[in-house]
């Protein structure tokens, strides 16, 4: 019975996981710009997380240790600095598109500028932080994002056709204006493949005290949890391209996207926009700003885990409270959110081959997973993501600088 | 005789205290030469002084410029080998209070000036 | 009188050289014997070899280079020096 609620509250938590301004964002713009043929993109993207969230989940489940710490003990400072130093950076960039996320859904509802809330955003995620527990954040905000599915059913309500729906499925290689498609299909797949995604949910098994006996409700988890997420992106997808690429909105601005949902819900859909946006960013960012210092207590031996009173974890709270300082700062100087947003995916898919490397390497350690270790199934993937992330690498920033914003 | 590698086993541990409390890592190992004898390890190294020796001399030197802001009176805190008593397969345990030690300079610092006002103040209102 | 000590983790990734100059190998690992209360280094591990059996990775045909530790000067942990030719550390391996 126990199980069963970890596994329905784990699904929800994941959907959130999944969601967040970066899978919104790029997947509004590629039903805007391409109508439905880049839905192939968010697919594959979604594959390959699942399996990634799965082993990830399942290491910890076995071995009862987080990624960052159990990487630092095993390949050794050295080798561990330079993917720490790239997926700290990431995390910051991700974590202020979050907040941005958050202050421009305040600024819809409220008319203030979005930089006019990066200070109360902070403060609250600060606050939010250091008073609660690890439960409390996880279910809290798992809930509240399930008004995220108010775009599957407006995607459903539009009866988008089927035909060109599923064509979308399958890949297309040429396109009009080849960079820009290219750069948003780039930046799904950094959106979707978010290294803070996995290496949070390896520290979040550890605070939830997984052992062993949850493998195969991790898998139940990552499967369903990534697969509802995923759904409810190319909702957004398909709500973009029957609303907004019929008028020509190309989605230069997060402003268009705004009344995405006012077609198929008149009266409440840009409140539905703006909460659903909100909440979706909210959880996101607690997630990253945790990762963030999860990955650095662990990384540098200190104590950690939301559920400590902060006096025993001080550096720990004040990791996060650092980050979300700095994040905020960004959108308080007055960054456009949009391209913080495409510039930030950008670089997820540019350290995705540093962090992913080290995780894949371990997972094939008999001698710590024993007979959990990765399977040829799994390698399988795990080659498959390695190769994509190493040409990601190359390819990123110079596609969201000639071609993704628009 | 209990075999280990310096490197697998001891380098880049978790250091946990008397109490349990997580002190930090190996970030060094002190080697004595002794001649004749085969070289034994003197005592671990924490602290990030040790990391950035480790990174070259130009962080190094970076690091104690930032080291001016440091609440900490040392940059690294030496452990003799005597102290450790117990080399598990995830941690190593070492006959020391976390407290007793520089590794919680920061923690005390941190919970003196802005934990515990803000919990005063909180239970003042509250 | 105190005996020279010196950091370990210094002499990790450090090229091992001969008396002659030749390259031997670079520094990875170390086995050690706990013996009474005192962990006591034995041998050195150079070369790729090194670096795969401390990762896990089965070996293969990259087997480690074994230097035993009285066949190494490692007081300036910059420049570990092998006291023994390149050759006659190879003439050793079982």
């Amino acid at each position: 019975m126990k199980k069963a609620l970890a596994l329905t509250l784990g699904i929800v938590t994941s959907i959130g996981g999944f969601l967040d301004m970066g899978a919104l964002a790029t997947s509004a713009q590629a039903g805007a710009s391409y109508r439905f043929q880049l839905l192939w993109t968010i697919g594959l993207a979604t594959l390959l997380v699942i399996f990634l969230v799965e082993m990830s989940g399942r290491f910890a489940a076995a071995t009862r240790k987080a990624l960052p710490d159990a990487i630092r003990e095993h390949f050794g400072f050295t080798f561990w600095l330079v993917p720490f130093f790239v997926l700290s950076l990431s995390h910051l960039l991700v974590l202020g598109t979050e907040i941005g996320g958050i202050c421009f859904a305040l600024h819809l509802v409220s008319g203030l500028p979005t930089s006019f809330w990066a200070l109360p955003v902070g403060v609250l995620l600060v606050t939010f932080l250091w008073r609660s527990t690890f439960n409390t954040i996880e279910d809290s905000t798992s809930l509240l994002g399930l008004i995220t599915l108010a775009f599957v059913v407006a995607a459903v309500s539009h009866h988008p056709p089927m035909k060109d729906l599923l064509a979308g499925f399958v890949p297309t290689l040429t396109a009009e204006e080849p960079l820009k498609y290219w750069g948003i299909a780039v930046s799904i797949v950094g959106a979707v493949l978010s290294p803070y995604l996995f290496y949070f949910y390896s520290s979040g098994a550890v605070e939830d005290d997984w052992d062993s006996s949850f493998i195969g409700v991790n898998r139940g988890i990552a499967a369903l949890g990534m697969g509802f997420g995923s759904v409810v992106a190319m909702g957004a997808l398909v709500v973009a391209a029957m609303v907004l690429a019929p008028r020509g909105i190309a989605m230069d601005d997060y402003h268009q996207a705004a009344l995405m949902l006012t077609d198929a819900f008149p009266f409440w859909g840009f409140l539905l926009f703006a909460v659903g946006l909100g909440v979706a960013c909210l959880a996101a960012s607690l997630e990253v700003a945790l990762s963030m210092a999860y990955a650095t207590a662990q990384t540098f031996g200190w104590n950690w885990g939301e559920s400590l009173d902060p006096r025993e974890d001080a550096r720990f709270g004040a990791v996060y409270t650092g980050a979300i300082a700095l994040s905020s700062l960004i959108i308080l100087v007055g960054v456009d959110p949009l391209k913080l947003t495409l510039l930030a995916m950008a670089t997820e898919a540019a350290v995705l081959p540093f962090v992913a490397l080290p995780f894949l390497i371990l997972m094939n350690d008999r001698k710590l997973l024993k007979e959990h270790a990765n399977g040829w199934i799994s390698n399988t993937v795990a080659v498959i993501v390695l190769l994509l992330a190493l040409v990601l690498t190359v390819v990123s920033i110079p596609l969201a600088l000639l071609g993704g914003g628009g | 005789m209990k075999k280990l590698d310096l490197t697998r086993d001891l380098l880049d541990m978790q250091v946990v205290g008397r109490d349990g409390t997580k002190m930090g890592r190996v970030d060094g190992l002190i080697l004595e030469l002794r001649g004749d004898l085969p070289p034994r390890v003197d005592a671990i190294e924490m602290g990030f002084a040790v990391l950035a020796r480790r990174m070259g001399p130009r962080a190094e030197r970076w690091l104690a410029k930032l080291r001016r802001w440091s609440v900490r009176r040392t940059a690294s805190q030496r452990v003799p080998w005597s102290k450790v008593k117990a080399i598990e397969p995830h941690h190593i345990q070492i006959d020391l209070d976390a407290l007793e030690t520089p590794a919680f300079a920061w923690e005390i610092w941190l919970r003196d000036h802005f934990v515990a006002p803000i919990e005063g103040k909180r239970e003042k209102s509250g | 009188m105190s005996t020279p000590k010196i950091h370990f983790e210094m002499l990790l990734g450090r090229m091992v050289r001969d008396p002659d100059g030749v390259a031997v190998g670079r520094i990875f690992a170390a086995h050690a014997e706990i013996e009474g209360g005192d962990c006591v280094l034995r041998e050195f591990l150079l070369g790729p070899g090194a670096l795969l059996e401390r990762f896990g990775f089965p070996l293969g045909r990259w087997r480690p280079t074994r230097v035993p530790w009285d066949l190494l000067d490692i007081a300036d942990p910059g420049h570990p020096r092998l006291r023994c030719s390149a050759a006659e550390l190879a003439g050793r391996r079982p």
